[in-house]
């Protein structure tokens, strides 16, 4: 049985038939060679198996191999999972990064207070309830987007439809840059976890930051589906040892009194010593380090599709959204209440600089005891929620930069997807930068954390401005009460957006220039590709006619050889004007070659091109610019090609092949063929 | 939508090794996939659908009739499709012969078959008698090992009625 690449079958055999059990009867077994590749779907339709998509070659085999290795058999796209999610499955699926994102925004909100002294640390708990409610705001607000855009409502998607591509261009990009940054930061801070447990780690953060970032690339790589089940289980035991983690706290510190002042001297040397000296601008940037809580909020309502559909799918993620809120606000909140009560502010190894502690590692050491198994499982159960949310941007970045790619503002490449059903190349693509921005940053959270949330806050206000537009555009039922909400929350996020962008300058200011400039870049690749596909148009009331314009044959010949043969036979099949070219420095070699095609293939002109620079490329190019200088006529290069068994036998030959080809592509009314000569042919 | 009524899945009722499904491109071919498919579920066994390109004396028996032959690749990739559906995978073989039905008993002896399936779509001559064919019956009286029939649903219009006494409204 052959395939496609294999050599042509030799002409079948008549089989031989099988005699029956009874006298006289006869069957023949009829090979169907063509089944093991394509199966026959209906009239001139045929769906290739995957037989027909493996690679021929030994070196194209074994590199199969190993990808299936490394990633799993290639999924067929019917094999693509339609499985709807429980309320109970899509709060754990969707709500990792949001959650997770309780792991260090108390750190973050401390970080920033504890440089103007104890005192000011007293303003935590204000601040973390003030994120809160915008939470509440923010959330309440994507219910709404929810329920208007049940195909799935993401900024883009929102901006598009509303406010225009230049809206939906930023919302985009915001978006792209935060997913990044949500890769990033939670994988360090996971990484901190880990660190905080076992401090002997610690030297080793970027290097454990990268390779967690690698394996979960590598995972989604091999198309890591967020099943429920391996996803519900770190996001639960996180969320129930959290919680159990701030009832023991607060009941501790309500009924048993316990707690404690700031360690004296404070890790972070204070700039201030009073409250009064406390200004605005300090308790913005606490905020704004804080509002990295509200990342991820926006993920049910991107996708409302994979929800239940009873009693409708809209309704059930509402109600996800809203006890995903709840517990983002109970968990930040609570985390941040015993936190401050117990004293506890971030500690940095003296001597690297490096998280010695996190926030929440040192609330869980105080309540689950240090040392405890307790402390530890949380510790783990910390870590992997964060890798977890690193994971959904796995999801999320991808799947928007095929949308991009679908609407021509990325590369088409985007929009493939690979062997295992993933988007590929936009995995890569953000393993290798998060990966990057690992090494760029240290690994450190903190050094991270100023660039991160500016992207959310804007693609946050633009869906939310998009849907003031889309209530007063639709005016539905209740359509002014919603538009208030939604405008509500525009403002807010707005306000927040500069706010974040000012309070985590200069570093947010980078984020400022990349999110223009990737904009800029998705214009410049759509431009590129309505140009192109302009001028590919064929008109849908033109009518083709026949080829009408006259075609030249030119055949490069180094002498007389049965590829070379094999060429002039298809060009003569093509066309009467056939021209062999020969280009030597040796004349009377040249002759000698021209004779012989004289005696063996009567009829074909040869023309000698003697280049006394031994140069064979530009010669032969000149010949065809100097020869062929009328428009209306097609120059057809007939370049013969000995094609070898063995991955070497491409360095050995078809050398200049290669670079008459590479001389020849583009060049105008000219057409490369390549004719192959297969050895034994 | 297949064109019959879901059957109950049930544990099968027999332990099979390698079941060949007899497929003529009829009506009645998905019956005979979805019957193979519960035969072997649960069991490590073999399915393998046969269609039979019946060759007529004009043409010599091993003359390639049926290998560019577009119905008879489509009876078998459309079987196989159909018992993927159903979670199965199904080995298939295009055989030439003179008479079906004898092909097919030959072919399940050589495959050490322990059933064969086949299905019956109802017919009926001219409108008149129910038309068995003569593939059923050879194989009936001629396979070793046992045959299962899955016959189409029956037209209502062709349905017989009910006994008198059954009928409503039927008075004594």
């Amino acid at each position: 049985m052959n395939g496609p690449g294999d050599p042509p079958r030799d002409p079948p055999q008549r089989p031989a038939g099988l005699i029956g059990r009874k006298p006289g009867d006869r069957r023949v077994r009829v090979d169907r060679p063509r089944a093991a590749y394509f199966r026959y779907e209906g009239p001139g339709v045929l769906v290739a198996r995957a037989k027909a998509s493996e690679p021929t070659t030994p070196l194209g085999k074994t590199l199969a191999r190993i990808r299936r290795g490394l990633l799993g058999r290639p999924l067929a796209s019917e094999e693509e999972i339609g499985e709807r999610l429980s309320k109970r499955k899509a709060l754990a699926i969707f709500s990792s990064d949001a959650i997770s994102s309780s792991a260090y925004a108390t750190e973050e909100i401390l970080r920033v207070l504890v440089l103007a002294g104890a005192a000011a640390l007293t303003f935590s708990l204000g601040i973390a309830i003030a994120i809160a409610i915008m939470l509440a705001v923010v959330s309440t607000s994507y219910r709404q987007i929810g329920y208007a855009y049940p195909n799935g409502g993401g900024a883009y998607a929102v901006g598009k439809a509303n406010l225009g591509r230049y809206a939906a261009l930023i919302a985009a990009a915001a978006l792209l840059v935060d997913y990044i940054m949500t890769v990033a930061v939670s994988t360090s801070s996971g990484v901190e976890q880990i660190t905080s447990a076992l401090p002997s780690l610690s030297p080793f953060n970027i290097e454990i930051g990268v390779l967690a970032v690698g394996i979960i690339t590598l995972g989604n790589l091999r198309g890591i589906r967020e099943s429920g089940n391996l996803f519900a289980i770190p996001t639960y035991l996180f969320v129930g040892s959290a919680l159990l983690m701030v009832v023991l706290g607060v009941v501790r510190i309500v009924f048993q009194g316990a707690g404690g002042p700031p360690p004296n001297p404070l890790p972070a040397a204070p700039v201030h010593d009073t409250v009064a000296t406390v200004g605005v601008l300090l308790l913005l940037r606490a905020f704004a380090a804080g509002s990295v809580a509200l990342t991820g909020t926006e993920a049910i309502a991107n996708g409302v599709t994979a929800f239940k559909p009873r009693p409708s799918e809209a309704h059930n993620a509402a109600q996800t959204l809203t006890a995903m809120a709840v517990l983002l606000a109970v968990l930040f909140v609570g985390i941040t209440f015993v936190a401050h009560h117990f004293g506890v502010v971030a500690v940095d190894d003296p001597a690297t600089g490096k998280v010695q502690q996190t926030v929440v590692a040192q609330v869980a050491s105080l309540v689950y005891g240090p040392d405890s198994p307790g402390f530890y499982l949380f510790q783990v159960f910390t870590a992997l929620i964060l890798f977890l949310a690193a994971n959904t941007s796995f999801n999320a970045f991808p799947r928007l930069a095929a949308i991009l790619a679908q609407d021509g503002y990325m590369p088409r490449h985007f929009a493939f997807r690979g062997d295992r059903l993933a988007f590929t190349l936009g995995i890569l693509l953000l393993g290798g930068i998060s990966a990057g921005v690992l090494l760029l940053f240290r690994g450190e959270t903190t050094a991270l954390i100023p660039l991160y949330s500016v992207g959310v806050f804007v693609s946050f206000t633009i869906s939310q401005g998009g849907m003031v537009r889309h209530w007063r555009a639709t005016r539905e039922a209740g359509w002014r009460k919603r538009m208030g909400i939604n405008a509500v929350g525009c403002a807010l996020t707005g306000v927040v957006s500069v706010v974040v962008l000012v309070a985590k300058s200069p570093e947010s200011l980078l984020v400022a220039v990349i999110i223009p400039t990737l904009v800029a870049l998705m214009l410049f690749i759509h431009h590129e590709y309505e140009s192109q596909a302009q001028e590919l148009e064929v008109r849908p009331d033109a009518v083709i006619g026949p080829p009408h314009r006259e075609e030249r044959v030119v055949i490069p010949v180094p002498g007389l050889t049965r590829a070379v043969v094999t060429a002039v036979n298809f060009g003569r099949s093509i066309s009467d004007n056939v021209v062999c070219v020969h280009i030597t420095d040796d004349l009377e070699a040249g002759e000698r070659v021209r004779a012989r095609f004289e005696r063996q293939l009567p009829g074909v002109p040869v023309v000698i091109v003697e280049s006394p620079f031994r140069s064979l490329v530009n010669p032969f190019v000149a010949y065809l610019d100097v020869t062929y200088t009328d428009p209306s006529v097609v120059t057809i290069v007939v370049l013969p090609e000995y094609v070898g068994r063995h991955w070497w036998d491409r360095v050995l030959y078809n050398q200049v092949t290669n670079r008459l080809r590479q001389a020849l592509v583009g060049r105008p009314h000219t057409v490369i063929a390549t004719i192959p000569y297969r050895r034994g042919s | 939508m297949l064109p019959f009524a879901p059957m109950p899945d049930s544990q099968p009722a027999v332990t099979v090794k390698r079941v060949v499904l007899g497929l003529s491109g009829g009506s009645a071919d998905p019956l005979v996939v979805r019957l193979g498919c519960q035969l072997v579920r649960g069991q490590r066994a073999e399915l393998i659908g046969v269609h039979v390109v019946e060759v007529d004396w004009s043409h010599d028996l091993s003359e390639d009739i049926s290998s560019g032959n577009e119905l008879a690749a489509a009876i078998l990739d459309h079987a196989e499709g159909a018992a993927e559906d159903f979670g199965a995978t199904l080995q298939t073989s295009l055989l030439q012969a003179r008479h079906p039905g004898a092909a097919l008993v030959d072919e399940a002896v050589a495959l050490g078959a322990d059933i064969i399936v086949l299905g019956l779509p109802y017919r009926t001559r001219f409108g008149g008698d129910f038309a068995i064919g003569r593939t059923v019956p050879y194989v009936f009286q001629n396979a070793p090992c046992r045959v299962l029939v899955a016959r189409e649903q029956m037209p209502v219009e062709n349905r017989p009625l009910a006994p008198l006494g059954d009928r409503v409204g039927a008075s004594a």
